[in-house]
């Protein structure tokens, strides 16, 4: 089924759900929501809601073989997609399914080396997220949930990690057109649109100073920290998604501070 | 092994000394006024905030939180799927009846067929348990069967669609009908026995499911509305604005609710926490639910759950204690062991007199007892 985004897009220049292309869905967060924990959040991109929870720093588990006994704090992090998330409600073959577990690898990776994680050694840092709706941008919303409930359990870190979705619409397997030199990038997208047109997953975070050049720069210096693209698209592409998601990413970083700071982004 | 028996023991033993859990027993166990640690009466809940509709994706859902942190969110989806003709289908006889009923009423008439239980299905979601491990299975099963055993006797006003409970409810016609998936999320690791929390989540959840209108009729493939605000609710409602009538329950039918209760010693113990549950000579999940036809609650359930009490580790009394022998007045007399002394924790061997069985039950079911006060309380939770 063609997304009607690929017929009424070029005329009307909106997207389905009525959003220009550089538009972000509405952001919704709260942190400190579950007080059994030591750090929660909530937040929601639109129709994608995400709760997380953080436990710990703690003693890791024994028996859990060297990985625990290191200088570094282990993080681990477990996805839960609900039944309810989607639109039909999905049967499940005991056990996790390949989407949560993908989920799962990519923050644990990328909290295991954005975090202090030497300032915990031999301890364990165990996020839980459960999606509650998916709505598109999991990977996403569930790297802004984790960094809000990092962030509230009070995790050293060296900056904000945010992430975003960015796609590009129109004929995106063949090579640009030099002549025709016209591209269509979209920001953040919503399921229908992740399912029909190619689309990266960006993360970004503020690089760490180093040394004296770096400190007094005006504009922060960002850092891509994550980045993971599950369509094919022509590389020639590659650059102007890129460039949009990073815009997207530091779009939600504002809006992340803002949470954290209080008042509600 | 260990870690299996616990899981399909009623929590986590706490981690508490044999001293210390005879000590919990004691202030439990005191006649009339047992002490809870937390300084409740017995009957008593954990003061809680619940919500509903709470994920617009759903056809209901609920969420409610304990103080103490833990939550449990569900949400409730429901699919139309072909009905498997059974053997004893109906005659005709009842078919003209379901027909006219239809006509007379332009309801759906889902007296005529009768529903399966199978068609509700729900799974739980606890951290730290996988989906087949034994808690999640119990715990679900514990809550299905008597959400699909309960069958509101008699139509009063607004019970009519629910004449043969939630499982006719979910008939839409002879070929058709629905099926309810429950999905419940605990959202932190249980803290206490998390059967109280997953049954009041459940039940704001099913009070607050809408399913789309039918538009078409009879043996139709069925045919909805649209409109997401014409949708009527599972549990009906009985539409009475008067506000004189607001002491009348509106919901004509609803949906049972599973209790915790403790007896310690010959004291009934409500909605007990971690520690209490500990120290219980039995644990029983009462589930009662508001019969349509009169004031009085009804009994659904009654089912005993494995205490942990069983798995704790014994105090030793000085009489036999090694280190203690000379210090007292006369370590001969013991025999083997197997009595109570007073102040020494002996883990509960299980058993439990009918008295205080019979008296848990009419607390529960009782006028102005505790089954009607959660009811009440839970229809305090404004369900838009």
């Amino acid at each position: 089924m063609p997304l009607d985004t690929s017929t009424t897009y070029p005329l009307t220049r909106l997207r389905l759900d009525g959003r220009r292309w550089n538009e972000l869905r509405l952001l919704q967060a709260q942190i400190s929501t579950n007080p059994a924990s030591s750090g929660s959040s909530y937040l929601s991109m639109g129709n994608t809601s995400i709760m997380c929870s953080v436990h710990g720093p703690a003693e890791g588990r024994r028996g859990d073989g060297g990985s625990a006994g290191s200088g570094h704090a282990v993080v681990e992090v477990d996805v839960n997609v609900a039944g309810f998330a989607g639109v039909d409600r999905k049967r499940r073959a005991g056990g996790s399914d390949r989407q949560s577990s993908r989920i799962a690898t990519t923050l644990r990776s990328a909290f295991q080396s954005h975090l202090h994680t030497y300032l915990y050694p031999h301890s364990t840092i165990s996020i839980h997220v459960s999606v509650l709706s998916a709505d598109g941008s999991l990977l996403a919303a569930a790297l802004n949930a984790c960094t809000l409930a990092l962030v509230d359990a009070g995790i050293p870190m060296p900056g904000l990690l945010c992430g975003c979705t960015s796609g590009m619409s129109g004929s995106a397997s063949t090579p640009r057109d030099p002549r025709h030199d016209e591209l269509d990038p979209l920001l953040d997208l919503s399921l229908p649109e992740e399912q029909e047109l190619p689309s990266l997953t960006v993360a970004t975070t503020t690089a760490v100073p180093v040394g004296e050049n770096n400190m007094d720069e005006d504009e922060e210096a960002m850092k891509v920290c994550v980045l993971t693209m599950e369509s094919k698209v022509h590389a020639t592409y590659l650059e102007t998604m890129l460039a949009v998601g990073i815009d997207g990413c530091s779009q939600i970083r504002e809006l992340l501070e803002g949470v954290i700071k209080g008042s509600r982004g | 092994m260990s870690s299996q028996r616990q899981a399909s023991s009623a929590s986590q033993v706490p981690h508490l000394s044999p001293a210390e859990l005879s000590y919990l027993y004691t202030s439990l166990s005191l006649p009339k006024n047992p002490i809870r640690p937390d300084g409740r009466s017995p009957t008593q809940f954990r003061p809680l905030s619940a919500e509903t509709t709470i994920l617009p994706g759903t056809n209901g859902s609920a969420r409610i939180g304990f103080a103490d942190g833990t939550q449990a969110i569900v949400g409730v989806k429901a699919e139309v799927e072909k009905t498997v003709l059974a053997a004893d289908t109906l005659d005709s006889r009842s078919l003209a009846q379901h027909g006219d009923a239809l006509n007379r009423e332009g309801e759906e008439g889902s007296a005529a067929v009768s529903g399966q239980g199978e068609w509700v299905q729900m799974s739980i979601e606890i951290p730290g348990f996988r989906d087949d491990d034994a808690l999640p299975v119990f715990l679900s099963e514990m809550m299905r069967e008597s959400l699909v055993g309960s069958v509101a006797g008699g139509d009063v006003d607004g019970a009519k669609e629910m004449a043969g409970g939630l499982k006719g409810r979910l008939v839409i016609n002879k070929r058709w009908h629905w099926r309810l998936y429950i999905d419940v999320l605990l959202l932190s690791q249980p803290l206490a026995y998390p059967l109280p929390l997953l049954s009041l989540t459940t039940h704001l959840a099913l009070l607050s499911t809408k399913l789309p209108k039918l538009k078409s009729t009879g043996e139709e493939d069925p045919f909805f509305d649209d409109d997401w605000a014409a949708a009527e609710y599972l549990y009906p409602r009985s539409n009475t604005s008067d506000p004189s009538l607001s002491a009348a329950p509106s919901y004509p039918v609803r949906p049972p609710v599973t209790l915790l209760v403790i007896a310690v010693g010959e004291n009934v113990i409500f909605d007990p926490n971690r520690e209490e549950i500990a120290v219980a000579d039995a644990v029983l999940a009462i589930s009662v639910t508001r019969s349509s036809d009169s004031e009085t609650l009804k009994l659904l359930s009654i089912r005993s759950i494995d205490p942990p009490s069983r798995l704790t580790q014994p105090g030793i009394p000085n009489s036999e204690n090694v280190n203690m022998i000379g210090a007292t007045a006369a370590p001969g007399e013991e025999s083997g062991g197997q009595e109570e002394v007073e102040g020494v924790w002996r883990p509960r061997r299980g058993g439990v007199k009918r008295g205080v069985i019979a008296r848990m039950v009419k607390t529960v079911l009782g006028k102005g007892g505790v089954g009607e006060e959660v009811l009440e309380g839970l229809e305090g939770v404004e369900v838009q």
